[in-house]
């Protein structure tokens, strides 16, 4: 059994001994490792799924976010891949692929982190966004610019993919009126997302994709 | 005495042929460290885009890990989380200790303790002068602000 594994059992009892910050952790169900998809290599990938509570006082309290977590082969030599799978509107993950621009996730990286630091991180991420160094420029400029309209939308997206506690029903209706149209649900609240919840320009934005 | 050319480490032109100029000034912007002044200047306009990599730590800093054999029973290395074993532990010149062979296979992909981040010494001459560089602005701003201070104050 090679050094990641190892670390990886060890780990899950330290965050299954620790849930008080909100997060979790959770081994796949059925096989634990798959060999790369891009890859014809022998190297193992372990797969694990895990997630965190937003953090009080920001648009993403009381929501749940759920991420996928890759482990290297390598690891912990090298930062294990971490991509968000519940939609989220914040100015560091892609609004449209959950991808995060988190320093520890990349150059910053050092071998005494665990999964369960990287969770404690994201959390840390939620609360307080780097707008300057942005993976979706959409929201990092929103959040520059209009810092209430940017807490509606990311409270909204917390709301209807997160289980967040807070609807916003003027993001409802407008979401909903664009729905009657035949747009698509998801589609519809991300043009109005980008385009500040005007309804023309959103609505011009989905026909011309 | 050593000649012009020993001192330029440079050879005389053979007849009929022509300096390299291009050459020449590689050579003069590579010794004036200004490869690293672009970096920095960079950085200062865009951003630390995907920060400078850290490269290994020196060779002769990963060869000289000293053994060490006091710790506690229930001291774990924080890159393998396995309890310490005797003649096996080694220790940073920050104190961290860790398996020598954990240890190792880190300080040959980056320069810095795990635990502290602290950085050592590479073998990488471009990025030992761009942390003189650094260094020095870092400095810089330091007596700006003094001055500033002084006149302000």
């Amino acid at each position: 059994m090679n050094i990641a594994m190892n670390r990886i059992m060890k780990e899950f009892k330290e965050v299954v001994a620790n849930e008080s910050n909100g997060i979790e952790l959770h081994m796949p169900e059925g096989e634990l490792t798959r060999n790369p998809s891009n890859s014809s290599s022998n190297k193992k990938e372990i797969y694990l799924s895990g997630s965190l509570l937003g953090p009080p006082d920001t648009p993403y309290a009381g929501a749940r976010f759920h991420v996928d977590i890759i482990v290297v082969d390598t690891y912990p030599f090298n930062p294990p891949k971490v991509r968000f799978t519940t939609k989220i509107w914040h100015p560091n993950i892609s609004s449209v692929t959950g991808a995060i621009c988190l320093d520890i996730l990349k150059d910053q990286w050092a071998a005494a982190m665990t999964i369960r630091t990287v969770l404690l991180s994201l959390q840390a991420l939620l609360a307080t966004p780097e707008p300057d160094d942005p993976q979706d420029a959409v929201v990092a400029n929103q959040y520059k610019k209009d810092r209430k309209l940017f807490e509606k939308t990311a409270r909204h997206w917390a709301n209807v993919y997160a289980n967040g506690p807070t609807p916003e029903p003027e993001c409802d209706a407008a979401v909903k009126s664009l729905a009657e149209m035949g747009f698509d649900e998801e589609k519809a609240r991300a043009a109005l997302s980008s385009m500040h919840w005007n309804t023309s320009d959103a609505l011009e934005s989905l026909c011309k994709a | 005495m050593t000649s012009y050319f020993d001192e330029h480490n440079c050879q005389p032109l053979e007849s009929g042929e022509e300096p390299n100029h291009l050459l020449d000034l590689a050579r003069l912007l590579l010794d004036s460290g200004i490869g690293a002044q672009f970096q920095l200047e960079f950085e200062r306009i865009f951003g630390n885009v995907d920060g400078r990599k850290q490269p290994p730590a020196a060779k002769h800093i990963i060869e000289n890990l000293p053994l060490i054999n006091y710790f506690n029973n229930d001291e774990k290395c924080s890159i393998c989380l396995k309890e310490f074993q005797l003649n096996l532990t080694t220790e940073l010149p920050c104190h961290h200790k860790y398996c020598k062979i954990c240890i190792i296979e880190w300080l040959k992909l980056v320069n810095s303790c795990p635990m502290c981040r602290i950085e050592f010494e590479t073998d990488d001459k471009d990025y030992e002068e761009y942390k003189k560089q650094k260094q020095r602005l870092k400095q810089r701003q330091v007596e700006l602000d003094d001055l500033h201070n002084s006149m302000f104050s």
